[in-house]
């Protein structure tokens, strides 16, 4: 009953924020001259309209649900990774290049591009984890540098060692992944594909891990007090290692799942400039960390953007106005979401990161 | 190597510096009165984006220099009103300003302007290049420190008068009792609240004026993102400068120094990734060597402020 | 009169502070304020300076009816608080923490030269010296004190309200602060101390008000009364005496030798010297001290949330220096933190949670937890114990103070474990919290459990233990018998005094 309800709870918040949002939107659509009903309207039809917008909307949601995943487990630690952007492209890259180079059949290939892009984006943020563990940098800001660096050296393989040679147009791209290793489609002709059903298992497994186990136990009392986690016998150094590997891991799936899935390839500033990253970071704020709240908040921020598109298509507003009502929305709910966290800090720890 | 560290690298490191120095002395006021500002990078996007918008609406570099700080002087007080009247955690509504920052400009790009990713207008007029009377004869120094823009110049005068302010007058002292500890001010009688506004407010000058010489001090134009990062370098400038005017100079030039070396080994042999990932290495470096929480302590140390 | 204060009545919800308390103060006197934690000593206070506003009653000052909206108003009526936690600013100098609101500027620009020269002045004319440009951080308790007291002078109050003056202080201190108030008393100066600290009152104070539950139980000429007529009027019954049986003792359980913690980065002054010391089963070891004496260090060194650099640490016969904290409590260590918001729990997890902590590797398969016997345990322990909890998935937060400190007893108390440390387990909790927390740790000892006691509170100390260690700077100063301890003995050694004499 209390868990119901507490669910339920959870929920207005978010309504809230989503009705404060389509206002912003809607003034930000006054102000360009468009009817609010009328772009409404084919934001909802470029979402959820047809079954194809629906599916569009769904493989758009997710690298953006597997990113926030990742994001939501570090916030639940105590921990603001903001590096899920070059994690993910980190994965993304080594996804490409081990489904190129990698020998064997379609499906083993496949399961190692995966494995690969997980453990490559997962020892990226363990990387920024170490650096605060062992020599206390702070790891907001270092994973947002790690970012950019991350970033430019993918574009650096895919512009120099590993470019395609093969095709005319001289993209910095690497060669095309042989279609025996693609996630399959999960309907003919769309876009849709099984990256979306790991990526529901995974918030699924999450929400029971962080509820259920012991570690997740650990993880949530260490982002709540981490001074009363490490006198229970939490091991915060170890844990914070752990859970920014694991964190990464989901952003370095993300990026495999787009490669492997979507693009077929590792194309340079592809992964970025769709902004999954960031949206997934938004995602996670907007679900205050709740693994199954993420997911859903991601599905909603992927529709917002795809029908966004169906709006730059059939009226005259542009469809930067969705990143207008995504951020408003973020804001509203960070507002509050600020308020637990910080009552949560009111020790003697740190922001950013905790000792 | 002697063609690398030329007079004209100098004159360009003065000139990139600006920003991150802008940025960062607004970063120092914030973490004086207590409040961690993690919006930098918005505030400077805002600023680089509105200060287009006066030039295009108003024609004149000056007026879109004030507009520019007056957009995010507004801006700013979003910020202010979250972190200090609802007491939402500043790093979380700071990377959320970030959201809006970059949310609003791209959509504004496309409003007002009607373009995707970057507009440039030829005829739009930057920032003058102003020659100093008796330096700019001197053969070297002339060529480094003069014929740069304004704002370059406000930016090192304003950090003298931000030392000045903060550690030799009554309103910087009481400034300072500010972040030191929130409960002992407001015990006797010093306003809290007037005070976290007032450097918000002042960093949002700062970052409109950052974002001014970002998009009309050198080439007059805007990009989505345009600013890449320099907001969370001038973050990390404020932690390893100890939220010390000076030190916080004496960081933003060394990233700066990196920022500009990393354009000119361009000009060489190597590919343009590495030479953009400098900036950002040197920044993880300096982090590792000069690795000083009691800027971070500063900042949470609000929290504790309702007993 | 110069100060009166009627009829003070002040709810908060539907809990009363205070109940139509009188109270007044006369010129040149000191006042005492007593009462047991939570009597509504503290609220009356913050009523009087302006922080709290009553529900109905009347302050009067010289006669005249006032009404403060905030402390500078108080303050504007010359009526000064130095609190509990002193409100300073560590990295600042004494001359700035003084003249602070008030700084004497010379062409717009803060002069700390005057500054300086008007602190040194003001402290020679209260006979209270301070050196004006050091920093507040580097000095001592009793100095920090010193600079409160004259920053309210400087800031020209004749009524001072000092909030548990002595709390953080050595004995000498106190000494020297007891005496700077009477000569200031004398200089015309009114003063109003909240304190629980009866023998202080006895010493320094004219008059003494007495409040329980938030009631007025009585106001006395220090003349008229004595210390036990005041214990009975705060408490309102005798205190009874924990029975303790004879216990044969068992075999050591914790053998501290020679433990050593350096200063910061092996310089500065070590933190932990040379400590040795003793728990056996059936026995509770009590240490004294002042607060910051390295206690903390101590528990932390044992508990292993602290490296220690000298010496060895064994718990029932194994070495646990440099163990991880999750194997020393399998070793069997139970341990109540000193601090339960700090250390002892999470403030926004439920109720079950924060008991769950330290169990959940028993109550466990598989790495998941058993969640329907971590819910049976909660929930045994609440109805042994009488907390008040609400539900399980109540948030912490929701917990009174003496509730949640009940919660994080027995939670520690249920381990099966054969030493258990008690850190200040009554800080700050009502009468009846504290009887049912001292009742359980009796009755371990009395099974056989090694206890070592950790309070600031001598009272504690003299009522449970059967050994007292005294640590004074990192060091231990002393020991004492249960029989042979006063508290006269123990505040010598606490505050350093066998090895100056």
């Amino acid at each position: 009953m209390s868990i119901i309800k507490q669910n339920l709870r959870g929920l207005i918040q978010p309504l809230i924020a989503v009705v404060i949002g389509l206002i912003a939107g809607a003034i930000a659509i006054l102000v360009v001259g468009g009817s609010v009903t009328e772009t409404y309207m084919e934001m909802w039809k470029g979402a959820f309209g047809s079954f194809y917008f629906l599916t569009n909307t769904l493989a758009r949601s997710t690298p953006i649900i597997l990113a926030g995943l990742g994001v939501a487990l570090a916030f639940r630690a105590g921990f603001f990774n903001m590096g899920a952007d070059g994690q993910m492209v980190l994965g993304g890259l080594s996804a490409a290049l081990t489904a190129l180079y990698f020998p064997g059949p379609g499906w083993v290939v496949l399961l190692a591009s995966i494995i690969a892009g997980i453990i490559t984006g997962g020892l990226w943020s363990f990387f920024a984890g170490w650096l605060d563990a062992k020599f206390g940098m702070n790891l907001l800001i270092t994973t947002l540098l790690l970012n950019y660096i991350a970033t430019l050296f993918a574009g650096y393989m895919v512009a120099y060692p590993f470019m395609d040679k093969t095709g005319s147009a001289a993209m910095a791209q690497s060669e095309m992944i042989e279609q025996s290793v693609w996630l399959p489609k999960l309907f003919q002709g769309m876009g849709l594909h099984a990256g979306f059903i790991i990526a529901i298992v995974a918030a699924v497994l999450l929400h029971f891990f962080m509820k259920k186990t012991t570690m997740g136990y650990e993880i949530r009392m260490l982002g709540s007090n981490p001074l009363f986690a490490s006198y229970g016998g939490v091991r915060r150094g170890r844990m914070m290692m752990i859970a920014m590997l694991v964190s990464g891991g989901f952003a370095g799936l993300a990026g495999a799942g787009e490669v492997l899935g979507t693009q077929y390839r590792f194309l340079d500033g592809s992964l970025t400039s769709a902004n999954y990253a960031w949206s997934g970071i938004m995602a996670t704020l907007l679900a205050n960390s709740h693994p199954l709240g993420t997911a859903l908040a991601a599905i909603l921020l992927s529709a917002l953007q795809t029908g966004a598109m169906g709006v730059e298509r059939n009226t005259d507003v542009p469809l930067e106005v969705a990143s207008v009502i995504q951020a408003v929305l973020t804001l509203f709910v960070s507002a509050r979401i600020g308020y637990t966290f910080w009552k949560r800090r009111k020790g003697k720890q740190k922001n950013g990161t905790t000792t | 190597m002697e063609q690398l560290l030329d007079a004209a690298l100098f004159s360009s490191t003065l000139r990139v510096v600006t920003p991150i120095l802008l940025a960062a002395l607004g970063g120092a006021l914030c973490s004086r009165v207590g409040l961690f500002n993690v919006a930098l990078e918005g505030f400077v996007l805002v600023g680089a984006f509105s200060g287009i918008v006066g030039n295009y609406l108003f024609g004149n570099v000056w007026l879109a220099v004030l507009f520019a700080v007056l957009c995010v002087m507004f801006f700013s007080l979003i910020f202010g009103y979250l972190s200090i009247n609802l007491r939402a955690n500043p790093i979380v509504v700071g990377i959320s300003l970030n959201f809006l920052a970059t949310g609003m400009t791209t959509f504004l790009l496309r409003a007002i302007f009607n373009v995707k990713g970057a507009y440039y207008d030829s005829t739009m007029v930057g920032l003058p290049k102003w020659d100093i009377p008796v330096i700019k004869d001197i053969p070297w120094i002339g060529e480094v420190i003069s014929g740069q823009s304004p704002l370059v110049y406000l930016a090192f005068i304003l950090m003298g008068v931000l030392q000045f302010y903060l550690f030799k007058t009554v309103s910087g002292f009481r400034l300072r009792s500010v972040g030191e500890n929130p409960v002992a001010a407001q015990s006797i009688g010093i306003k809290v609240r007037k005070h976290q506004y007032t450097a918000v407010l002042a960093c949002g000058v700062l970052c409109g004026l950052a974002g001014a010489q970002l998009s009309l001090g050198q080439v007059t134009m805007f990009t989505e993102g345009m600013t890449a990062g320099r907001g969370f370098i001038a973050l990390v400038a404020t932690m390893l400068g100890q939220a010390n005017p000076l030190g916080v100079m004496a960081s933003s030039l060394l990233f700066g120094f990196m920022d500009a070396f990393g354009i000119r080994l361009q000009g060489l042999a190597i590919p343009s990734h590495f030479t953009n990932m400098l900036p950002y290495i040197v920044t993880l470096i300096a982090m590792f060597f000069f690795k000083d929480r009691s800027y971070l302590q500063d900042a949470s140390k609000a929290g504790g402020s309702s007993r | 009169m110069l100060l009166q204060m009627e009829n003070i009545t002040k709810h908060y919800g539907n809990v009363t502070a205070n109940q139509a308390v009188n109270f007044d103060l006369g010129e040149g006197e000191v006042h005492a304020l007593v009462g047991e934690n939570g009597a509504g000593k503290t609220t009356l206070m913050r009523i009087l300076y302006g922080m709290e506003q009553p529900s109905s009653g009347s302050v009067k000052v010289k006669g005249k009816v006032v009404s403060f909206a905030n402390p500078a108003s108080a303050m504007a009526s010359g009526i000064g608080m130095v609190h509990q936690h002193f409100m300073l600013f560590p990295s600042f100098t004494v001359a700035e923490n003084i003249v602070i609101g008030r700084e004497p500027t010379a062409g717009g620009v803060f002069d700390r030269k005057q500054a300086a020269a008007l602190v040194e002045k003001l402290g020679q004319q209260y006979g209270m010296p301070v050196d004006p440009w050091a920093v507040v951080s580097e000095c001592p308790m009793g100095m920090q004190q010193r600079v409160e007291i004259l920053k309210v002078l400087y800031q020209g109050a004749d009524i001072i309200i000092l909030d548990e003056p002595t709390g953080a202080l050595t004995p000498l201190e106190v000494k020297e602060l007891l005496a700077n108030i009477k000569s200031l008393a004398l200089q015309g100066k009114s003063f109003i101390i909240i304190t629980h600290k009866l023998h202080e009152v006895m010493e320094v104070a004219d008059r003494i008000t007495v409040l329980r539950d938030g009631r007025l139980t009585g106001t006395l000429a220090a003349t008229d009364t004595d210390a036990e007529q005041l214990s009975r009027l705060m408490v309102g019954r005798e205190l009874v005496s924990l029975e303790k049986q004879q216990v044969e003792l068992g075999e050591a359980v914790l053998e501290v030798k020679g433990l050593g913690i350096r200063g910061p980065k092996g310089k500065g002054k070590a933190l932990l010297k040379d400590i040795h010391l003793q728990v056996r089963g059936g026995e509770v070891v009590g240490i004294a001290g002042i607060s910051g004496n390295g206690q903390s260090e101590l528990i932390q060194a044992i508990s292993g949330l602290r490296p220690v650099d000298d010496g060895t640490v064994q718990l029932a016969g194994v070495d646990i220096k440099g163990m991880a904290v999750r194997d020393i409590r399998e070793q069997g260590l139970a341990h109540i933190p000193e601090d339960r918001y700090l250390w002892g729990a999470a403030k926004d997890a439920t109720v079950l949670d924060n008991g769950l902590m330290g169990h959940h590797h028993t109550l466990q398969r598989k790495g998941l937890v058993k969640g329907k016997e971590a819910r049976a345990k909660v929930s045994e322990w609440i109805r042994q114990f009488g907390i008040k909890a609400g539900s399980l998935d109540n948030k912490i937060q929701n917990l009174s103070g003496g509730n949640l400190q009940k919660l994080i007893a027995a939670r520690e108390f249920a381990h099966d474990s054969h030493f258990i440390i008690a850190a200040e387990p009554t800080r700050g909790v009502d009468i009846g919290a504290m009887e049912t927390i001292h009742t359980e740790l009796i009755r371990k000892r009395d099974a056989g459990v090694g206890v070592l006691l950790v309070s600031s509170e001598l009272t504690e100390i003299l009522q449970l233990s059967d050994r007292i260690v005294v640590m004074y700077e990192g060091e231990i100063a002393g020991e004492l018998s249960a029989k042979d301890a006063t508290e006269e003995k123990i505040s010598l050694l606490m505050s350093g005094g066998n090895r100056q004499a």
